[in-house]
């Protein structure tokens, strides 16, 4: 017990005793584990950006000339039926003309002397699913729908930059997985070089008799210390970033989107960071004891 | 006991130690001298199982360098004190944590290192020291320091390589001295050194090493 006791407390002081690479181990560390959580926030969040993209989705429906407000509203009825569909708004022609009329200037009514405006209708797509929204068939529907003359939709450049983020997204496994063990080497060096310079008081131990695993105690407890730290100081780290981008966000942007943390995100890089820290410890201590 | 039989070890550039047959009797003490290069620390080595021999058998104590593994070499080493000529200690903690090492690596209890500490320093002259770090010490002091470690475990045997090397005249000698005290409560002892002078009419066994070949024994 007290030779327990001795190794975990060789592992505190080791830290103490060696302050500079301690403190280069725990701060490559940190920005790796704060680059990979802001890595992972990202990924979790850009569904967001699209989900406002989607929300531009928009379908102006023009109706037939002849065709009455009230008629409309029977169309609409119907349209807001289609899966798919988040709301459909009927412009009457009254409001066709006051929206001319603020974007144009110009008061056709009393250039025309009647008001040549259709009734027509707004028509925006479902925004809080995961799956990309088949415009197409919806457009098709209404447009097979009686007394509709013209639809029109602008989605194009919306579903192409969803193609790419998908493509992106297929890919994503693969860089964070090469993000990672980037990462992975950079600190397992550090920590190799960490416990290199403690090269004499391993070869000092094994002459004076102690076991493999005497050796290795303080180094992983050490390991674990530092994979502790800097997960913990990690978090203020994300928290501040993500803290700044929702700032930019909400104040000079009127996108309405806001970062959110996924709670296990903590648990991961906790454990990443130790395994990190400890593996690294184990395999340079053992190089050494070869 | 320590005994050599047959052995021989040879490093790559060809250099090491040749078909060496000796018997160190349990409580004896002996020099081991040659000049740079015959061979000491080699068989130094041979004897603490950090090189395994390429043919013979080194005997240490009850452990055979032919059933020797690398989980017995600890066990082995535990009963095996060392001084080196460039002390060893470890720089980043005080003498009294140096001496401590090996009796933590024993599973002694914290009372037993503090007094098995507090004796070996007194034995050596360093009691008063026992807070400093091996860099506010003299070299006298710092290689009385890894003697104090060598025997703080109270070992069987007890290998001291160039221990002097160092060392003034009147420090070599007060070492010497040291380690004759210590023989005399049973440890056994082989030192090696360059320095005849230092070692003659001692009334002590002496081994004389020469390109890897014992020439006296």
């Amino acid at each position: 017990m007290e030779k327990l006791l001795y190794l975990i407390t060789e592992g505190f002081k080791n830290i103490w005793r060696h302050k500079i690479t301690s403190f280069t181990a725990i701060f490559s560390l940190f920005l790796t584990l704060v680059f990979i959580g802001l890595m992972a926030t990202a990924g979790n969040n850009t569904h967001k950006i699209l989900q406002y993209l989607r929300a531009k989705y928009k379908i102006e429906v023009f109706f037939k000339p002849n065709f009455a407000n009230e008629e409309a509203v029977g169309v609409i009825h119907k349209i807001k039926k289609i899966p798919g569909v988040r709301t459909a708004t009927l412009i009457e022609k009254e409001d066709a003309l006051r929206i001319f009329k603020d974007q144009f200037g110009e008061d056709i009514m009393s250039l025309l002397g009647y008001n040549p405006l259709p009734v027509s209708a707004v028509v925006n797509l479902k925004r809080n699913s995961e799956n990309p929204i088949k415009a197409g068939p919806i457009v098709k529907k209404i447009n097979a729908m009686s007394g509709v003359e013209e639809v029109k939709y602008q989605g194009h450049l919306i579903k192409k930059i969803e193609r790419t983020y998908y493509r992106i997204l297929d890919k994503v496994p693969y860089i964070a997985g090469l993000i990672v063990f980037v990462s992975f080497l950079i600190i397992y060096n550090t920590i190799k070089l960490s416990v290199y310079s403690r090269k004499e008081l391993i070869k000092s131990l094994e002459l004076i008799g102690a076991t493999s695993l005497f050796i290795k105690m303080p180094f992983l407890f050490e390991g674990l210390i530092i994979g502790f730290l800097s997960s913990v100081i990690a978090v203020p780290g994300i928290l501040s970033s993500v803290g700044i981008v929702n700032y930019i966000l909400s104040n000079f942007t009127n996108w309405g989107i806001r970062v959110s943390l996924d709670p296990t995100l903590w648990i991961w890089m906790f454990l990443i960071s130790i395994f990190i820290t400890v593996f690294g410890s184990y395999r340079a201590a053992s190089s050494i004891l070869k | 006991m320590i005994e050599f039989q047959n052995v021989s070890y040879s490093y790559n550039n060809s250099n090491g130690v040749n078909n060496l047959s000796f018997q160190i009797d349990d409580g004896e003490f002996a020099f081991l001298i040659g000049p740079t290069g015959s061979g000491k620390t080699t068989l130094m080595r041979l004897i603490y199982f950090d090189l395994l021999p390429d043919s013979g058998a080194v005997l240490t104590g009850k452990f055979s360098s032919e059933k020797m593994t690398k989980r017995k070499k600890p066990k082995a080493r535990r009963n095996i004190g060392m001084v080196f000529q460039d002390y060893k200690l470890l720089s980043d903690r005080n003498l009294f944590d140096n001496l401590a090492l090996p009796l933590y690596v024993l599973g002694l209890s914290s009372r037993e290192i503090v007094d098995r500490v507090d004796e070996a320093l007194e034995l050596v002259g360093l009691y008063d020291k026992k807070l400093h770090l091996p860099s506010q010490m003299s070299g006298g002091e710092q290689q009385r320091s890894c003697l104090a470690r060598a025997i703080v475990k109270e070992p069987n045997i007890i290998l001291a390589d160039e221990p002097t090397g160092n060392l003034d005249p009147v420090a070599s000698f007060e070492l010497v001295r040291l380690l004759e005290t210590i023989n005399e409560m049973g440890t056994t002892i082989l030192m090696a050194s360059h320095n005849y002078n230092l070692i003659k009419g001692r009334g002590r066994r002496i081994l004389e090493l020469k390109d890897g070949i014992l020439r006296a024994a």
